[in-house]
């Protein structure tokens, strides 16, 4: 008995993986993979946008949860803000569901009332009123999840300070210590998105505002609806047919969850992905020429930089960080290492921002900077340099670039020996300000100066000054004005004056700030990535 | 009754090792010089987030008292929130671990259906030139690492000749069978559903050849092996004077007791199939538990870290019991003994 069902079993067994390895017409298509089914839950390959990317990180699509990339990417496409940021231009704010809003000193606060647009729905027909924008920014606020300090401590927000005064006009008051420009660039991230309140607070179970739902369905007013997330696999929106802007060319956008970058260059070559977003810059040359596909770059907001522990003798002399910073070969990381992928920017703010500081003075500058060196009466230094494994931002290796700084420095006599580990595990030494020198990156948390500035000054702010020991208060204060400055002009002056200071004072050595890159078939058009990681699907056709 | 007896001592084995490697994989995942808050919420997140995440997990509380919540937990069936997806972990294995045991069975049918036969037919053949090539095929089987192996694979399968897909369970429009077992060719053939079970059968071939490779190679020498001693022993040659086919002589008195040896190591093998599929299965877009497990210890999440410990811990002594039990059967001088 136990051997005839083994039998059975075995010649099952090999019957369905010879009808596999045999079944006809099953050669993967052009477009879209082996056999495009009629049936397509996606309404066929033709209109669909094929999106292949490592989105591992991907943990809801709630806009009050999301911050995380793939995140922000899918919940950008779903939901609409106030006010928002066009393509990769991140200088002007554009209204949004907001048609206007004006910015009111009442002398305690400053109140923005936005005036929202008339006639616009969401995807399930309900009209987008000031309601929903209150609901929305009190439910981030209240569900306090990763995003939610860009509410409660950058806007100092709390519940009672966002106000309906009639059916589509919201005022916002802000405390005078708060940046109204940072407020505003804030609501133009996922934050800011605005979901319908009626339809939300119908799934709201056991206090949760609906995050439950929202964590894999959408509700909100975007160009695309969550259509489903099939959890490791894949997300699929579909086009919103109430969308109140320009409507979108693709019926759908499916984002695959494939995250080795091999099986990605396949995909696109063979017409299987249309978009393809984690490819290695060999890669990226590998498919420059061949037919039917291109590539296309995108700006980031990202700084490489090594961070220098002012608290650790001797990198609390000025001049030895100086000289740290004068024998990097800046221009050998970007154009060989990174194949170009990169921009060289060497102060605290990243170009695409107000207040991005184009200097870039420090150069491999052997002679300098043993000079330097020799003024703080060093000769020979040892310091250990921490990294993290896996690839950085622009393609190399953690640990290729940490090998290039070691080089460097040891034309000028410092020795840097390395220490890599797991990412987690050097942010634990890194935010214990135990580290003595560190390779990392940093991105702002929202686009403006203010989300670099204040964490690469402010030692109280406990993040990066704090992680290097960098105690400067009168810059620090200098900042913290800044940042609440409303007229553009002596805004950009007092960044001018601040970034300036820290290109020669701050215990820095800020490297290079990556770009992304991409893959693409030849067919997709209107493709722009948005330095603030994310892509406007509706803007593409294929 | 004896049977009953030796199931029983069986379990009990099993929730030893339950307990064993519940306490090791904690104390482990406990001291390493990193800490999961900061893991999870990373550069950016301030002191009050990172203590209130802390307070959340747990991880604010002395180490035994977290076990003692730990195994409270696991008694009342709830292994804990994952720090990574935010999600119940029981939730993301019932999500993850039938893809990979979809995996690990295709894998294993192709270590049986081509290991068993080359070793059969090595054996036969011993020192002529069929022979040569099996152990040559097993050498490699034995040697090539599986990512070298799987890039090849696809290299060829799917971006070269076109044959099969590149990654993942299902076309890209193929919508998934209604989930009974998460097997996706269970779930179709359950639903009659042929387009799905055509897309996930397909999708199975190269992820299976990839992590099926060492396992068949393994079998193949076994068989091989067990063969070549079977074949000299005396009763074979009685059975050949009696008259039989060679080919009955073979496969009823020669592969039947041949196989035994084999059947011992294929609830290992199955084990090994399981752990071996992370690397597959990141090659292939494959979203088994492999994957789970790797992401997961990347980013510190032992509360997931620990329920895939504990999964793993549990199927691994369950196959060899399988295995046992099979033999129970099969062998009658165990029964005796």
């Amino acid at each position: 008995m136990f051997r005839s069902i083994r039998h059975t079993s075995i010649v099952f067994a090999a019957a369905l993986l010879v009808a596999a390895a045999c079944g006809p017409a099953t050669t993967p298509g052009p477009s879209g993979s082996a056999g495009a089914s009629p049936t397509a839950s996606a309404g066929g390959a033709a209109s669909t946008l094929v999106w292949y990317s490592d989105v591992s990180d991907l943990i809801s699509l709630d806009p009050a949860v999301v911050y995380e990339f793939s995140g922000t990417l899918l919940a950008h496409n779903a939901y609409e803000t106030l006010v928002k940021f066009e393509g990769a231009d991140l200088a002007t704010i554009k209204p949004g569901l907001a048609q206007s809003w004006d910015i009111k000193d009442t002398g305690s606060t400053f109140d923005i009332t936005f005036k929202l647009k008339t006639g616009q729905k969401f995807a399930s027909g309900n009209p987008i009123t000031a309601d929903d924008v209150v609901y929305s920014i009190q439910r981030a606020i209240n569900l306090n999840k990763s995003p939610a300090f860009l509410f409660t401590d950058i806007a100092q927000l709390k519940p009672e300070s966002v106000k309906a005064s009639d059916a589509s006009t919201v005022v916002v008051s802000l405390p005078k210590t708060a940046s109204t420009q940072g407020f505003l660039s804030i609501l133009t991230f996922t934050i800011g998105g605005i979901v319908d309140s009626k339809a939300v607070k119908a799934k709201e179970s056991a206090g949760d505002f609906g995050s439950g739902y929202l964590l894999d369905h959408s509700s909100g007013s975007g160009p695309f609806i969550i259509d489903h997330w099939t959890k490791n696999s894949e997300v699929l929106l579909k086009a919103n047919p109430n969308y109140g802007g320009t409507k979108p060319t693709l019926s759908a956008v499916l984002v695959k969850h494939v995250p080795e970058s091999t099986n990605q260059q396949f995909a696109l070559e063979k017409g299987d992905a249309d978009i393809a977003k984690n490819l290695s810059p060999q890669q990226i040359k590998a498919l420059q020429g061949k037919p039917g596909v291109t590539t296309a770059s995108g700006n980031s907001l990202q700084l490489v930089y090594v961070g220098m522990n002012a608290t650790f003798k001797p990198l609390d002399n000025a001049d030895v960080r100086e000289a740290l910073r004068t024998a990097v070969d800046y221009d050998g990381i970007v154009n060989n290492l990174l194949s170009g992928n990169a921009k060289k920017v060497q102060d605290i703010v990243p170009a695409g921002l107000a207040g991005y500081n184009d200097a870039t003075p420090f150069q491999a500058d052997v002679t300098k900077a043993k000079a330097l060196l020799a003024k703080a009466g060093q000769t020979s230094i040892t310091l250990e340099l921490l990294v993290s494994t896996g690839p950085a931002p622009g393609g190399a290796q953690w640990s290729d670039i940490a090998a290039k700084l070691k080089d460097d420095w040891a034309k000028i006599g410092v020795t840097a020996n390395i220490k890599q580990t797991a990412q987690a595990e050097l942010l634990t030494t890194y935010r214990a300000q135990k580290g003595q020198l560190v390779l990392i990156l940093w991105g702002p948390d929202f686009p403006d100066p203010d989300a670099n500035v204040g964490p690469f000054t402010d030692y109280n702010a406990k993040s990066i000054a704090f992680r290097n020991g960098f105690n400067d208060a009168t810059y620090a204060d200098k900042a913290r004005k800044a940042a609440v400055i409303t007229d553009p002009t002596a805004r950009a002056a007092a960044y001018k004056d601040i970034t300036d200071y820290m290109l020669h004072n701050g215990p820095y050595v800020i490297l290079y700030q990556p770009t992304a890159q991409f893959g693409l078939r030849s067919n997709v058009k209107g493709f722009v990535w948005s330095p603030v990681d994310w892509t406007d699907f509706a803007s593409i056709s294929k | 009754m004896r049977f009953l007896a030796f199931l029983l001592r069986r379990i009990v084995g099993i929730a030893a090792v339950m307990i064993g490697v519940s306490v090791i994989t904690f104390a482990i995942s406990h001291v390493v010089p990193a800490d999961p808050a900061v893991a999870a919420l990373g550069d950016h997140a301030t002191d009050a987030q990172i203590a209130a995440f802390r307070a959340e997990y747990h991880l604010d509380r002395p180490l035994p008292e977290q076990y003692a919540t730990y195994v409270v937990g696991i008694v009342h069936g709830d292994l804990g929130k994952s720090i990574r997806t935010r999600r119940a972990v029981a939730d993301d294995l019932a999500d993850s671990f039938p893809a990979t045991l979809e995996l690990s069975f295709a894998a294993l049918a192709v270590s049986l259906l081509v290991g068993i036969p080359a070793g059969i037919w090595s054996a036969i053949y011993r020192g002529r030139w069929p022979d040569v090539i099996v152990r040559i095929a097993a050498l490699a089987g034995g040697s090539l690492p599986v990512f070298w192996l799987g890039l090849i694979v696809i290299g060829l399968g799917y971006y070269q000749l076109g044959w099969f897909p590149g990654g993942g369970r299902l076309d890209t429009f193929v919508p998934p069978p209604p989930t009974r077992t998460g097997l996706y060719v269970i779930d179709s053939l359950l639903a009659f559903d042929i387009d799905a079970l055509r897309s996930s059968l397909i999708h199975l071939v190269l992820p299976s050849l990839t992590l099926g490779y060492f396992s068949t190679a393994v079998i193949a020498r076994m068989t091989r092996s067990s063969m070549l001693e079977v074949l000299g022993q005396d009763y074979m040659r009685t059975a050949r004077a009696k008259g039989l086919a060679e080919r009955i002589v073979v496969v009823r008195h020669g592969l039947r007791n041949a196989l035994i040896p084999t059947v011992t190591i294929i609830g290992l093998t199955f084990g090994s199939l399981l752990s071996g599929a992370v690397l597959t299965e990141t090659i292939f877009s494959w979203p088994g538990l492999g994957r789970y497990a790797t992401a997961s210890a990347i980013s510190l999440d032992f509360p997931a870290v620990l329920g895939v410990t504990l999964l793993a811990a549990i199927v691994y002594p369950v196959a060899n019991l399988a295995v046992d039990v099979a033999y129970y059967w099969l062998d009658p001088r165990i029964q005796r003994g």
